[in-house]
């Protein structure tokens, strides 16, 4: 009993555990990866210390930063219009059987397709300028957008429906004051994945194209023989990766939060 | 399935509304196309028309060069597969249990790191052949796969693990006989994003920097700017992770008789 | 009692919420089973009859106090207490037989041996045709009847039963109940049965204790003196039978008003 009371009372809360168990294991990836370069001893595996120091070191350099920005930049632009389009266009599929007939066999055909892989076509059609690096992470975060905006618009309570209905609503508005509220915990999932994908289409996409930006940033270095620049860049790219995703999380869970609030409130307007 | 939604969706696949259906509107979109491009709205070395894309698959396909890299592919692809399927189950079965604290920070933090920036640094570590490749299909697929065991092993129902143990399992005995087999419909909806994952992975990683292989001969051919032998390796690609999927399905049904689906 | 199969001394369970409130399910109860002997435990829901079961199996470790059984001291399940749930809790990905087997197995009979075994208690619960069905293709009653005998298979010394008819409906209880009790005086395992229906307790036990809610404790004990093989029609009539329904109604009447008070 009084060992039990004092365990408790000595418990970390959870969400101070959750963020540094976080970090002490990233500092256990660092000190694995440092003794393993020790180890193994080769020029294309530098020491964890060795890259790390680079990383300032690169974020010093205004090309670096242009580079890394302007990947950014083109990212935020395809995610942006596929927000545009493939939102509505999942949330209709979800609240329109026809659309999601003739829509979801071709999704299915489309999703197995590598996304970067299309940018040598897309270059072939739109040139090398960074409308064809934004169309392909466009094409890219749009899939799961559409997924789950579906999904998310197909779970929506028909009540809520009928009652906008007799509200008198038009289609259109009931998409963006109705359904799209009722799935915004969906669809905001669904913006999540997308942001990983944007990240992986942006990056690959650059590899391939090796043309300006921060996957050809990476490549240079790697043709160069930079090997501590390869992985201060990596460094720099995995943390965008995690960082993107912890920012959009804590904005996640506020607007999901505001949605369950909003969505009380439609009930009793629809029924007044 | 919650789990699968997590995952991100690939679930337009599978999810069908009846066969006529989902055959219209890709045969309608499959004409116009082809219309366009025979009535010379479009110029051929922009975009060929599909018949003219499946005649050159249907060309090269028995080609030995071509199935030569079709060859080194799969070989990536199944094996990278193959040992994401292992180390994800079974590390997603650790995490679950007492590996817990270690690894699921360990997980939250590499989970959302974008892998293909990974490629160059196995590059220079596991040099320019299959070894490379096969790594970055490894980190690609392990998460899906990692990530719906472990879920699927938390939900396991505790009443079914406490009937095995007083039935006289062992805790070890009872991961194999009640946690896994719980486990095993969040593990293959994993196992279908991972392969998929892997299909993408593996063909970018060939194009990105490689000698052979299905994304070498697209990059080979965009290089020459031959547009027709670009849609090919795609197309097959694409067609081979459709494939791969149904196989999936198929085994699906069959391992999961017992499940309500 | 010195021949207690079972003997509950001084149990107590607090559980500690999410929200960091502790909150005493279990407050020093205590309770003897002899062997052979068919104890219900009866109480409101929510009074930790189940928790005591799930104690009794070793799937909850107490908080204080302690639990003996064959004069052991109880610290997790073993194949000598076998519990059956309300929620069936089968395997699904097995079949029928498959459960039934899956004891014996574990144990170390050889599949074959096995399969035998589990054809004869399927034959028992009147099974034997579903053997090669999925649980999901049964009733109600009939994945209950697969659960006692996958139970029954590894020959458990004490059946714990957790509401074990809870999920079913009127007239599949009544025929499970009777297909329990002629289970039951075959070899007259000793049964220790949580249940929350007056009738139920009557018609089945030897002995009900009854519990309190919020803590748990013991509030009576009452003992069933009623002659057996019963059959429910017979007893329907008995005066007896009646008079008990009545006092353990009466019981769980005052557990209510004490709770909500006069």
């Amino acid at each position: 009993m009084s060992i039990k009371s004092v365990m408790s009372a000595l418990v970390i809360p959870r969400a101070i555990w959750h963020n540094a168990s976080a970090f002490l294991s990233l500092g256990v990836l660092l000190l694995l990866w440092e003794g393993l370069a020790h180890y193994i001893n080769i020029d294309g595996f530098p020491l964890a210390s060795e890259a790390l120091l680079q990383v300032p070191v690169i974020l010093r350099e205004r090309e670096a930063l242009i580079s890394i920005g302007a990947s950014l930049w083109r990212m935020f632009l395809g995610g942006a219009l596929a927000l545009m389009i493939a939102v509505p266009v999942g949330l209709t599929m979800g609240r329109n059987q026809r659309t999601a007939q003739a829509l979801s066999p071709v999704l299915t055909l489309i999703y197995p397709i590598p996304k970067a892989a299309l940018m040598p076509i897309i270059m072939l059609w739109f040139g090398i300028g960074d409308l064809s690096k934004v169309l392909v992470i466009f094409v890219g975060v749009s899939l799961p957008l559409i997924y789950h905006s579906y999904h998310g618009a197909q779970s929506v309570d028909e009540k809520l429906l009928w009652s906008a209905m007799a509200m008198g609503m038009k289609p259109v508005e009931r998409l963006f004051r109705v359904v799209l509220p009722s799935a915004l915990p969906e669809v905001l999932l669904g913006c999540r994945v997308g942001l990983a994908m944007a990240l992986i289409v942006m990056i690959a996409s650059e590899m391939i194209a090796r043309q300006s930006g921060a996957g050809e940033l990476l490549f240079n270095a790697l043709d160069m023989a930079l090997y501590t620049d390869v992985y201060a860049i990596i460094i720099i790219l995995a943390g965008i990766g995690f960082l993107l995703d912890w920012v959009f999380e804590r904005i996640r869970s506020r607007l999901v939060h505001w949605a369950e609030i909003r969505q009380d409130a439609v009930v009793p307007r629809g029924r007044a | 399935m919650n789990e699968a939604k997590r995952l991100g969706g690939w679930l337009f696949l599978g999810r069908t509304h009846g066969m006529i259906f989902s055959v219209i509107s890709p045969a309608i979109l499959l004409m116009i196309w082809e219309g366009v491009c025979r009535a010379g709205l479009i110029i051929p070395t922009l975009l060929p028309a599909p018949t003219a894309v499946f005649f050159r698959l249907v060309d090269v396909l028995p080609d030995p060069e071509f199935l030569h890299h079709l060859g080194q592919t799969m070989i990536r692809l199944l094996s990278g597969f193959a040992i994401a399927l292992v180390t994800g189950v079974s590390l997603g079965l650790g995490a679950s249990g007492r590996g817990s604290l270690v690894l699921e920070p360990i997980i939250r933090v590499l989970a959302p790191i974008p892998k293909i920036a990974l490629y160059p640094a196995f590059v220079l570590i596991f040099g320019f052949e299959h070894t490379s490749k096969i790594a970055l299909v490894v980190a690609d697929a392990v998460f899906p796969i990692l990530l719906a065991t472990l879920h699927g092993a938390r939900a396991v129902e505790p009443k079914l693990l406490w009937s095995a143990w007083a039935a006289g399992a062992s805790r070890r005995m009872s991961i194999f006989t009640v946690i896994l087999p719980s486990a095993l419909p969040a593990i293959l909806t994993g196992c279908r994003i991972a392969l998929l994952i892997a299909c993408v992975t593996v063909f970018l990683a060939e194009m990105i920097s490689s000698t052979d292989g299905l994304g070498h001969l697209m990059i080979r051919s965009a290089r020459s700017f031959r547009i027709i032998d670009m849609f090919v390796p795609l197309i097959l690609i694409s067609g081979i992770g459709l494939f791969l999927n149904a196989i999936l399905l198929a085994a699906r049904k069959r391992l999961l008789a017992g499940f309500d689906h | 009692m010195a021949n207690s199969i079972i003997l509950i001394e001084n149990l107590t369970k607090c559980f500690v919420t999410t929200d960091g409130r502790r909150h005493l399910a279990i407050d020093a109860v205590n309770v003897a089973v002899a062997e052979g002997e068919f104890v219900s435990i009866l109480g409101p829901s929510g009074c930790g009859k189940s928790t005591l079961l799930y104690m009794v199996g070793g799937f909850v470790t107490p908080s204080s106090g302690q639990i003996l059984v064959q004069g052991k001291l109880v610290t997790g399940p073993g194949p000598d207490r076998g519990p059956v749930f309300q929620e069936f809790a089968l395997f699904p990905w097995k079949t029928v037989i498959e459960n039934v087997m899956y004891g014996p197995v574990q144990q170390g009979m050889s599949r074959r041996d096995a399969r035998e075994h589990a054809e004869r208690l399927l034959d028992l619960v009147q099974l034997k045709k579903f053997a090669d069905f999925y649980p999901k293709e049964l009733s109600g009653g009939m994945r209950q009847r697969v659960a006692i005998a996958r139970t029954l298979a590894y020959q458990p010394a004490i059946l714990l039963m957790d509401e074990p008819f809870g999920a079913l409906d009127a007239h599949t209880r009544t025929v499970l109940q009777n297909e329990l009790l002629n289970i039951w005086e075959r070899d007259r395992k000793t049964v220790l049965f949580v249940t929350h229906g007056v009738d139920e307790a009557v018609f089945l036990s030897d002995r009900v204790v009854v519990m309190t809610r919020a803590p748990g404790r013991v509030k009576a004990v009452i003992d069933i003196d009623l002659p057996r093989p019963r059959r429910r029609v017979d007893l329907l009539m008995n005066r007896q039978y009646q008079e008990y329904v009545i006092k353990l109604e009466r019981l769980i009447e005052d557990v209510h008003l004490e709770e909500t008070g006069p």
